[in-house]
C-alpha cells in the first residue's frame, strides 16, 4: 500500500470504513446477545426511565472509565457503548484519511479544507461534551 | 412491554429506516424517532440520542459500499461540510435562545415549498451538463461515476456559493433541532448545484455522518445514548443500509428522486405536526 498513490489511498479508506462498521456491529451484537440471554423477559420500563436529575444514569455507563471497568466484568451495556464508540470513530477516520487522500492527489486547497473540517469536528466532539466523559 | 419484543420491533423498524435512509441520503431519524416516541412511548431525549446513532450507522454503513462504487463525491462533500459543521456549532450555541416550535414550523414550510421545484424535475434522469466556472472551477467541483450498464456519467457542479449557503442553513437546523437535515442537504445539491440525484444522496450520506459525529459526544456524555435502544437501532440500520446501498447502485436517478420526494413530503408533515404539538 502506497500512501502517495490516490488509488491505494481510496482502497485503504474503504478497508478502514468496512472494518470499523463490521467491528462495531460485531461488538454491539455480542453485547446484545449477552443482554438478551439474561433480560429478555424483563419489563423495559426499568431501562427506559429518563430522569435528568439523575444524570449520568445509573443503569448504563456514559464515561470511559465506567465503560472500561464494565468491560472487565463483561457488562452488556458497557460492551454496547464500546461498540457505539467504535462506530462514532468511523466518520472521524474517514475525514482524517481523506486528508491523506487529497495530499496524495497533491491538492493543497483540499488538504487545507479537509484539515478545517477535521478541526471543527474534533473541536465540537471533544471541547465541552467529552470532558465529563473522561472524568466521570 | 418486555425487552425481547421491544428489541425486535425496533430492530425491524431500523432495517427499513436504514434501507430508506441510505437510498435517499437521510439518517433514518424520520422513522426511528416517531416509532420510539409515539409507538414505544420512549422519552424524546432517548429518541434523539437513538436518531444520532441511526444517522452515524446509516452514513458509515452506506459508505463502506459507496466508497468502492465511487458515486459519492468526496470533494464536493468536504467543501460543503465546512458549511454544515460551522452551522451546527452556531445552531447548538444559539439553540437556547430560539423556540423549537417556530423553527419546526419554518423548516416544515421550507420543505413543503421545495416540493414544487423538485416535482418540476421529477422525470429528469441526468442534469444537463453545466459549464465549470468560478469557484466551482477553482475547487474542481466536478466528477464522474459509472452506471451499472457501463455508461460513464460526467457532471460539473454549479452555484457552489448557493450550495454552501444551503449547507449552513442545514447545519443550523441540525444544531438547533438535533436532526440530521439530510433532506435539506440533498435539496441543496439537487436544486442549486445540479448534481445527478444519486451523487446528491450518497454525498449527503457522507455528510450527515460527519455532522452527527460532531454533536454525538454531547448526547453521549449527557446520557441520552441508551444502549438498550441504540443496540437494536444500530444493528438494524447497518443491515438496512447494506440492503439500501445495493439497491441504489442499480436504481435509476428518477426512481431515487421519486422516493426522495415522498420522504420529503413525510418529513415536512412530521415537522409541522411536531410544531403543532403532536
Amino acid at each position: 500500500m502506497n500512501l502517495r498513490d490516490p488509488n491505494s489511498m481510496n482502497r485503504i479508506l474503504g478497508i478502514v470504513l468496512k472494518t470499523g462498521v463490521v467491528l462495531s456491529g460485531v461488538i454491539i451484537a455480542i453485547g446484545t446477545v449477552l443482554f438478551l440471554t439474561n433480560h429478555s423477559l424483563d419489563n423495559t420500563s426499568a431501562y427506559l426511565a429518563y430522569n435528568p436529575v439523575l444524570i449520568p444514569h445509573g443503569s448504563f455507563p456514559v464515561s470511559l472509565s465506567s465503560i472500561s471497568s464494565g468491560l472487565t466484568s463483561l457488562d452488556p451495556s458497557s460492551i454496547i457503548q464500546l461498540g457505539f464508540l467504535v462506530l462514532l470513530a468511523t466518520p472521524v477516520a474517514r475525514v482524517a484519511l481523506s486528508l491523506f487522500l487529497f495530499a496524495a492527489e497533491k491538492d493543497r486547497r483540499f488538504v487545507y479544507l479537509t484539515a478545517t473540517v477535521l478541526a471543527i469536528l474534533l473541536f465540537s466532539m471533544l471541547a465541552t461534551p467529552l470532558i465529563p466523559l473522561f472524568n466521570g | 412491554m418486555i425487552v425481547i419484543l421491544f428489541f425486535l420491533t425496533l430492530f425491524l423498524a431500523s432495517i427499513a429506516a436504514g434501507a430508506l435512509g441510505s437510498i435517499v441520503g437521510i439518517g433514518g431519524g424520520l422513522i426511528v424517532i416517531p416509532i420510539l416516541t409515539l409507538f414505544l412511548g420512549v422519552d424524546i431525549h432517548y429518541a434523539i440520542g437513538a436518531s444520532i446513532v441511526s444517522i452515524i450507522a446509516t452514513s458509515s454503513g452506506a459508505a463502506a459500499t459507496y466508497v468502492k462504487d465511487r458515486i459519492t463525491n468526496l470533494r464536493i462533500g468536504m467543501f460543503l461540510e465546512t458549511g454544515t459543521t460551522t452551522g451546527a456549532i452556531i445552531g447548538a450555541a444559539i439553540a437556547a435562545y430560539l423556540s423549537a416550535t417556530i423553527l419546526e414550523a419554518i423548516f416544515g414550510t421550507i420543505l413543503i415549498l421545495s416540493l414544487v421545484p423538485l416535482v418540476r424535475k421529477i422525470g429528469e434522469e441526468y442534469p444537463t451538463k453545466q459549464e465549470l466556472k468560478g469557484l466551482a472551477k477553482k475547487l474542481n467541483l466536478r466528477g464522474d461515476y459509472v452506471e451499472r450498464d457501463g455508461r460513464k456519467i460526467e457532471y460539473n457542479a454549479t452555484s457552489p456559493g448557493k450550495g454552501l449557503a444551503g449547507m449552513l442553513v442545514a447545519g443550523l437546523i441540525s444544531g438547533l433541532l438535533g436532526i440530521g437535515s439530510g433532506t435539506f442537504k440533498v435539496l441543496s445539491m439537487d436544486l442549486a448545484m445540479k448534481l445527478p440525484m444519486k451523487v446528491s444522496t450518497t454525498t449527503s450520506n457522507f455528510m450527515i455522518g460527519v455532522t452527527a459525529a460532531a454533536s454525538a459526544g454531547i448526547y453521549f456524555a449527557r446520557g441520552d445514548v441508551n444502549p438498550l435502544i441504540t443496540a437494536p437501532v444500530a444493528l438494524g440500520i447497518l443491515i438496512g443500509a447494506s440492503i439500501g446501498t445495493r439497491l441504489l447502485v442499480k436504481a435509476r436517478n428518477t426512481a431515487v428522486r421519486k422516493i426522495f420526494a415522498l420522504v420529503l413530503a413525510g418529513s415536512a408533515i412530521e415537522m409541522i405536526l411536531r410544531a403543532l404539538g403532536f
